[in-house]
C-alpha cells in the first residue's frame, strides 16, 4: 500500500477531529507539528459574523448620529434629569387611590400631580428606587390597560408584603427557585396590573447597571417586535433568548441608556398592550424613523409648555409610546 | 484593522486608551476598539459557554453593550478588556438564567467569572492571533480555511465550490496550515 502524501495524512487527522473534537488527534509524524492548529482553527469566529456584528453596530452607531443631529434639540442633553427609564405609564379609573397605592407598596414618592377641576388626575408621577412611574385618569382617549411592570428592589419579600398590605392580591410570594436565578414574586394590584416583584442575586450589575422600574410587555409575535424597535428606534435587543421554534422566551430592549422587556405571550401571559414614556435624543426625528418603520402617528411632534418636544406613536403591536426630548423649561 | 499587541494581558496601554477616548468622543470610532478586541471577548466567552450561537449572541451583546456605556468607561479605573469581560461575565449569568427559566436544562454550566488568569489570557490571545492570520493568508489558502474549520465542509465541497480537484484543496490546506504555523512561530520569536 503506498505512504500517504502529507496533505492526504493532514487531511484524515482533520476529518477525525472534526467528527469528534473530544477524540485525541491521531498520530501523524509528518504532519504532527501542524496538528495543534487544528483544534485552535475550529474554535475561532467566523469572518461571517465578525462582519455581521460590525455591520450592526456601525448601523446603530449612523442611527444614533442621526437621531442626536437635528438642530431643533440639545444633542448632549435630552432626558430629565430625574427620568432615567423608559416609564411605564398607566391609565387607571381612580388615579388618586393609584397613587396612595404605588407608595404604600413600593415605598414610592409622589412628586407631580396635575388634578383636574374634578378632582381626577390629569398626570401624576411616582418615583420608585431611581426611578418613575407616570399615571393618570383613564379616558376615553386613553383607556385603561392592564401592564405588567417589572420592579428590582432592594428587598422583595418586604416590597412584596407592602404590596399584600397595599392591597394588591399576591400571585406567588418570593422565592429563590425562581428559574430567573433572582429572588422573585409576583403580585396583582387592584387595577389590574401585574407587578415582577424582584430582588437581584448573582453577579451585580456590570457596567450596563440596571433600573429599578422596567416595562414588561408580553407580545404576540414579540420576534417581530425586535426589528420594529431597531429600525423605528435604534434600539437593541441584549440577551435575546428564543425557543427552538423562534418564540421570544424573553429579551431586553435597550434604547437611549434604558430598557423594557419584552416575550412572546402565551397561555395566561396574553399580550398586554402599554403606555410607555420614553426620552429619545430627537422627538422628530425618531417619530419620522417609527413610521417608516411601521408605527402609526398618533401626534405629531409638538412642543409642550413643561419643556419637552413631544410626540405620541402606536407601534404594531398595540402599544402607545409618548416619545420626548427634554428641550428645557422657557426662559 | 488595528493590530493586536503581542503579549498584550490586563495592562493598558496608552494606544488602547487613545482609542477608547476617540471613541467616546466620537462613536464612529468604535469600530477600532471593535477589531482589537473583536477576538479576546468571544474567546473569552468561549472558554466559558460552550454553545457557539450562544457564544454569538452574548459575543453581539457585549459589543452593543459597550457601545451604549462607552461614555461611562473611565480608563483610570481598569483596562478596558477588564471592562469588557466584566459585562459579558454579567451576559452569562443572565444567559445561564434564562436558560434555567425556560427549564430546559442548560446546554452549559454557569461560568460567569469576570477575571481571567494570565495563563488563559495567553491562549486567548493566541488564539486572537491565529484568527487575524487567517485573514492574512493568500486569498485561496484563506478560502479553504474558513470553508474547512468555520463552515465545516468537506474537502469534496469545498472542491466544487471552488471548481479544483480534491487533492489541490488538500494541498492549499497543508500549505495554509504550514503558513500559519511558521507566523505563529515568527509572532513568538
Amino acid at each position: 500500500m503506498p505512504e500517504r502524501s502529507p496533505s492526504d495524512q493532514l487531511d484524515l487527522a482533520i476529518n477525525a477531529h472534526l467528527a469528534d473534537a473530544e477524540a485525541p488527534l491521531p498520530p501523524a509524524l509528518i504532519v504532527a507539528e501542524l496538528l495543534p492548529l487544528v483544534g485552535s482553527l475550529r474554535n475561532l469566529p467566523s469572518p461571517e459574523f465578525k462582519a455581521r456584528l460590525r455591520n450592526d453596530l456601525q448601523r446603530r452607531i449612523s442611527m444614533n448620529r442621526t437621531a442626536s443631529s437635528s438642530t431643533t434639540v440639545k444633542p448632549t442633553r435630552f432626558r430629565r434629569d430625574d427620568f432615567p427609564n423608559i416609564a411605564p405609564s398607566f391609565f387607571v379609573n381612580n388615579a388618586p387611590n393609584f397613587i396612595d397605592f404605588l407608595i404604600a407598596a413600593f415605598d414610592g414618592t409622589e412628586r407631580i400631580r396635575v388634578p383636574r377641576p374634578d378632582g381626577s388626575i390629569q398626570y401624576a408621577e411616582v418615583a420608585v428606587g431611581n426611578s418613575v412611574i407616570e399615571l393618570a385618569d383613564a379616558s376615553q382617549e386613553y383607556p385603561q390597560r392592564s401592564m405588567t411592570t417589572h420592579l428590582y428592589v432592594p428587598d422583595a419579600d418586604a416590597t412584596y408584603g407592602n404590596a399584600l398590605a397595599a392591597g394588591a392580591m399576591g400571585v406567588y410570594a418570593p422565592t429563590d427557585e425562581h428559574p430567573s436565578g433572582d429572588r422573585w414574586g409576583e403580585a396583582k394590584d387592584s387595577f389590574g396590573n401585574t407587578w415582577y416583584i424582584a430582588t437581584r442575586k448573582g453577579p451585580v450589575p456590570g457596567a450596563e447597571g440596571f433600573l429599578t422600574v422596567q416595562p414588561y410587555l408580553h407580545l404576540s409575535g414579540a420576534h417581530n417586535m425586535i426589528p420594529f424597535v431597531e429600525a423605528a428606534f435604534g434600539a437593541h435587543a441584549t440577551g435575546l433568548h428564543k425557543s427552538p421554534g423562534g418564540k421570544v422566551l424573553h429579551a431586553t430592549i435597550e434604547m437611549y441608556g434604558a430598557t423594557f422587556e419584552i416575550d412572546e405571550a402565551h397561555g395566561e401571559l396574553q399580550p398586554t398592550p402599554s403606555y410607555l414614556h420614553v426620552y429619545v435624543p430627537d422627538t422628530d426625528a425618531l417619530y419620522a424613523q417609527a413610521i417608516s418603520a411601521g408605527a402609526k402617528g398618533v401626534k405629531a411632534p409638538y412642543t409642550a409648555h413643561y419643556g419637552d418636544r413631544a410626540a405620541i406613536i402606536a407601534d404594531p403591536f398595540g402599544n402607545t409610546w409618548f416619545l420626548a426630548t427634554y428641550i428645557g423649561e422657557a426662559d | 484593522m488595528a493590530s493586536r499587541r503581542p503579549g498584550g494581558k490586563l495592562s493598558q496601554p496608552a494606544s488602547d486608551r487613545s482609542l477608547v477616548e476617540a471613541a467616546q468622543a466620537d462613536p464612529s470610532k468604535f469600530e477600532a476598539l471593535y477589531e482589537l478586541y473583536f477576538e479576546l471577548v468571544y474567546l473569552f466567552i468561549l472558554g466559558r459557554v460552550h454553545n457557539r450561537a450562544t457564544v454569538e449572541d452574548l459575543t453581539s451583546e457585549v459589543f452593543h453593550k459597550a457601545l451604549a456605556n462607552l461614555s461611562t468607561y473611565e480608563c483610570r479605573e481598569t483596562p478596558f478588556s477588564a471592562w469588557l469581560f466584566r459585562i459579558a461575565s454579567n451576559a452569562i449569568a443572565d444567559q445561564f438564567k434564562r436558560a434555567s427559566r425556560e427549564r430546559r436544562g442548560t446546554e452549559d454550566t454557569l461560568d460567569a467569572r469576570a477575571d481571567i488568569s494570565s495563563v488563559e489570557m495567553e491562549f486567548v490571545e493566541r488564539q486572537a492571533m491565529l484568527s487575524q492570520l487567517v485573514e492574512k493568508l493568500p486569498e485561496l489558502q484563506g478560502r479553504v480555511i474558513k470553508k474547512r474549520f468555520f463552515e465545516q465542509r468537506s474537502i469534496k465541497e469545498i472542491a466544487q465550490l471552488m471548481g479544483k480537484t480534491e487533492g489541490s484543496v488538500k494541498q492549499l490546506q497543508f500549505r495554509a496550515l504550514q503558513t500559519l504555523r511558521q507566523q505563529m512561530e515568527d509572532r513568538d520569536a
